[in-house]
């Protein structure tokens, strides 16, 4: 029986059914025979050189195994961390500066939380009483964990080389155009931003288990990773072994958003135990240690100025970032705030000259890497801001001002004035069907009502864009069992996006076949040759089209299966809806009929043997895909006491096609809360004097609840789909962070107008809104 | 050691258990019961969410000794007998309530308790309910959705 087309339609999740079980399998789930269990001595201080290190009382201690320090790991000489930036040349041709960070640290820590030696023990306990009586001596240093005082006189010094806390000193753009455009335009609005510095929380901590077969020196490395290919490949060059003798594999993850990409220290060290233990080394973050060792994202600070001539049409756009990039170059380094944040700028706007420029700095703090979003949330943030505040200036309805901008869809494909080649997309229409969800018509009303409980009301809207990213290249496998089983195996990883159903829809569909046959395998070195992980929202985008060129691999050697039984030409027979029919005599013939001749040598033409429709397909991209759209809200703002409640929200997305629109939606939702938390809640604080990490737990960093977060209303825009693969779709995992948090500020901006508040950073907490709503002076 | 007698999904428990070990672990380690999750370690995300004698309790602010004698239903003792979800578990996964999942076990089970409670609750009270629950990846409105759906569903049964 064919099975029915599901490509495009909500269809539920296959892989739901044993999470909701408790049968999901996650890193602590994870346990092997014999395991030990690690624990690790962390620096207190933010900048401390360490002067020594007693371990002998805690390797007395009951069920200790093993203790690896800092002064160890020196002598072992393995490479550092690795630093995978795109981002790495100065604006003077110059070389980025990547100082070595090693696993271990042995002369000098450089924030609090840096890992200095590991404990091994018999249970978790034994290992966390031992690593708390691990005695180290250090000589506290001055520290500097703001990334605007880095690069001040004075200010202490990381990394001997890299004078004034330097990382990178970047540029892209038109500079002479921007600076002339400047020069003559009737308006240059000005405006300076922060972008707050933020980790992305997965519910799960990231955790590992290695373990090593001294018999055939093969190391295994359970981690929880977004990235198992592209970080084994680095972790064993740093280790010095093969990268066949390292199997990484991840489980089932409990989110990621980026915090599981980079290559982590912990899980290295754990190999190196396990390689010197011969058993197995487990190790699970707390929360404490994930909010002090997880890599951070977004803390930018940004001078943002915007070029109008007297008829508002905007002329040219300069960013200037300052960039935190943490102690040292994390596995993206200074990218996010370079080359991450440059590639949008100016959004889906009209720009004949953009430039962006940025620092990356170090500071005293752990690395930043990419957050959902990577660059792409800070670029629409500054365009939104900028246009919202001179919209206020220069007495404009911002939502004019922004359609006098906005790139026409007659002008594409265009390519914008940072260099962007935007293939496809109709902002006008998106944003025109965001304004008309949003009920215009109803708003006196509710402002109204909403004056009548005392609170003031606000809207705005915002149009986005952003390009998805990530690895170029994806792999997918199909492999048929004789039991009618399809097993499909693919590089990319999702860490809760659905692809165990939204790929097997997008085989299953191509070849007619129920999806519930589709078994789907990531995540693990054995299982393909190339992977490409997560991030970038790559996951449909480039494991989906190489899903797809698997399957019509397939098909090829079906036709030629199916001609061989049929007695007719490969060239004669068509596929469709599961089935192989010879044009000309009419006689076909079901996959599922050419899938059982594949099993059997006697029903095989030559050239064929058995398995002969197994098929390795690798996808390559050519272009990154534009996803774009438009969010706007509603909010109430209490004057009195600065509480915001995002009251309606609405979005449009363009993702070219949807394979799965619930999937999508969910995506959507998703980002649009993450970028709730950034605009009202969320903010990573060091103390800016002892460089002490204040955000450590749930109770101190403050993530969305229930409560929290607006019933959001959700449409896509179909009519754009890309050409840039043969899905049609563009990626959609991180829109939603990139809507959310500049309409949400715009809308409260909107609600304290008439306080004369005109800007307000990240996080707008009540206290802060209290306070501008009384600097603000008129109430 | 102490000996602890307690019933769990329905099955009479006895074991020996370290004095200072929480019920999230005992869960977990003794009985293999890891669809209990533990994401925090003060008690806020609601990841390790169970019932206990009717009540939702964070089972890593309770020791295991504390539900000596209790019973305990956890996420893996929701479902039919026949192996069918239990209609709140049937509503997460029709409304697309989960993405990673790991949330999820303490979602169902707060919500589970939350409608026990509360059989007709409005979207408000499920947001209130669910304040001790966090998730990162869903954005919440589905699982409102599911347990203002499985109040539905659960009414129809019961009546
Ligand atoms: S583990 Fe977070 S509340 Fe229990
Ligand atoms: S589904 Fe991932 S935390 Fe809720």
């Amino acid at each position: 029986m064919n099975a029915p087309a599901s490509f495009g339609k909500s269809q539920v999740r296959v892989e739901d059914q044993r999470f909701l079980k408790g049968q999901g399998r996650y890193i602590d789930d994870v346990n092997l025979p014999g395991q030990g269990y690690g624990a690790f001595v962390r620096s207190p201080h933010a900048h401390a050189r360490v002067l020594s290190i007693d371990t002998s009382a805690a390797a007395t201690m009951p069920g200790v195994l093993l203790i690896v320090t800092g002064a160890e790991w020196a002598t072992q000489k393995f490479g550092p961390l690795p630093c995978r930036s795109p981002s790495k040349v100065n604006r003077d041709g110059t070389p980025f500066k990547d100082p070595a960070r090693q696993c271990l640290v042995h002369d000098v820590a450089r924030y609090v939380g840096e890992p200095v030696a590991l404990v091994v023990a018999a249970t978790a306990a034994a290992a966390r009483s031992a690593a708390d009586a691990v005695l180290v001596d250090y000589e506290t240093l001055a520290s500097v964990t703001d990334r605007g005082r880095a690069m001040a006189a004075g200010s202490a010094q990381l990394w001997p080389e890299a004078p004034q806390n330097l990382c990178l000193d970047f540029e892209q753009g038109k500079r002479a155009d921007v600076e002339s455009a400047m020069a003559s335009a009737k308006h240059v609005i000005r405006l300076d931003l922060e972008n707050n510095r933020l980790t992305a929380v997965p519910m799960e901590p990231r955790g590992a288990i290695a373990d090593f077969d001294r018999a055939t020196g093969q190391y295994t490395l359970w981690n929880s990773s977004q990235n198992i290919h592209a970080n084994r490949d680095l972790m064993a060059a740093m280790l010095r072994i093969p990268k066949d003798k390292l199997h990484h594999l991840a489980p089932d993850i409990g989110g990621g958003f980026g915090g599981k990409n980079s290559v982590y220290a912990e899980p290295i060290v754990l190999l190196y135990a396990a390689g010197k233990l011969a058993h197995p080394v487990k190790w699970v973050a707390d929360r404490t240690e994930a909010f002090l060792t997880d890599t951070h994202g977004r803390d930018q600070h940004s001078n943002v100025a915007l070029a109008l001539d007297d008829t508002g049409k905007f002329l040219a756009l300069h960013v200037h970032s300052i960039g935190n990039v943490g102690a040292a170059c994390g596995t993206m380094g200074p990218f996010t705030p370079t080359g991450g944040s440059a590639r949008t700028q100016g959004g889906p706007y009209a720009i004949p000259a953009i430039l962006y420029s940025a620092q990356a700095v170090f500071t005293n703090t752990v690395q930043t890497d990419p957050y959902r979003g990577a660059g792409r949330p800070e670029a629409v943030f500054h365009i939104e801001r900028v246009i919202e505040f001179a919209a206020r200036k220069l007495g404009i309805d911002p939502v004019e001002l922004r359609r006098r901008n906005l790139i026409q869809p007659e002008q594409m494909p265009y390519t914008s004035g940072i260099g962007l080649a935007i293939d496809c997309g109709n902002f006008p229409a998106v944003m025109d069907r965001v304004i008309a969800m949003s009920d215009r018509p109803g708003y006196a009303a509710r402002v109204t009502a909403s004056a009548a409980k005392g609170l003031r009301r606000g809207f705005a809207v915002t149009p986005y864009l952003e390009c998805s990213g990530g690895a170029p290249q994806e792999e997918a496998q199909l492999k048929f069992t004789s039991d009618g089983i399809v097993l499909l195996a693919v590089g990319t990883h999702s860490t809760g996006m659905g692809h165990e159903t939204a790929l097997a829809q997008i085989v299953g569909d191509r070849l007619g076949i129920d999806l519930h046959r589709i078994h789907f395998r990531q995540g693990d070195t054995a299982a393909t040759k190339i992977g490409g992980g997560h991030g970038g929202s790559r996951g449909i985008e480039l494991g989906g089209c190489a899903a797809l060129k698997a399957a019509d691999m397939v098909i090829d050697k079906a036709r030629t299966i199916a001609a061989h039984a049929l007695n007719s030409r490969a060239d004669d027979i068509a596929f469709g809806k599961g089935k192989l029919t010879d044009s000309k005599t009419g006689q076909s013939m079901t996959i599922d009929g050419v899938i059982a001749a594949a099993g059997d040598q006697s029903r095989l033409p030559a050239g064929m043997s058995v398995g002969a429709l197994d098929s390795t397909a690798v996808f390559d991209r050519e272009m990154f895909t534009v996803p774009n759209g438009a969010h706007a809200c509603e909010v109430e703002v209490d004057p009195e006491t600065g509480v915001i409640r995002v009251v309606d929200f609405w979005a449009v997305d363009d993702f070219g096609s949807v394979i799965n629109p619930m999937l999508a939606d969910g995506q959507v939702m998703g980002g649009i809360v993450q970028g709730l938390g950034q605009a009202l809640l969320e903010e990573v604080v060091y103390d800016s004097d002892s460089g002490q990490a204040l955000t450590t737990s749930l109770l101190e960093y403050a993530l969305p609840r229930a409560d929290h977060v607006p019933r959001m209303k959700i449409e896509f825009y179909e009519g754009a789909p890309t050409k840039r693969n043969p899905l049609g779709a563009k990626g959609a995992g991180e829109a939603g962070c990139c809507g959310a948090s500049p309409v949400i500020v715009n809308a409260v901006l909107d609600a304290l107008n008439d306080y004369g508040v005109t800007h307000i950073d990240m996080p707008l907490t009540s206290e802060k809104v209290w306070r501008a709503i009384s600097a603000g002076g008129k109430a | 050691m102490a000996e602890l007698t307690l019933t769990v999904n329905g099955n009479p428990v006895r074991s020996d258990c370290a004095p200072g070990t929480l019920l999230s672990g005992f869960l977990r380690e003794t009985l293999h019961l890891t669809g209990t999750h533990v994401g925090c370690d003060t008690s806020q995300c609601g990841a390790c969410t169970v019932i206990v004698d009717g009540r939702s309790i964070k089972s890593c602010t309770m020791l295991a000794h504390e539900a000596d004698g209790a019973s305990v239903t956890t996420i893996e003792g929701i479902a039919n007998a026949d192996g069918t979800l239990h209609p709140v578990q049937q509503a997460f996964r029709t409304h697309h309530a989960l993405q990673c999942g790991f949330c999820t076990p303490g979602m169902v089970m707060a919500s589970v308790a939350l409608l026990a409670r509360q059989p007709e609750p409005t979207d408000a009270d499920v947001r209130h309910g669910l304040e001790g629950n966090m998730c990162r990846c869903t954005g919440y409105q589905n699982i409102v959705d599911a347990v203002l759906a499985s109040a539905k569903s659960m009414k129809g049964v019961q009546a």
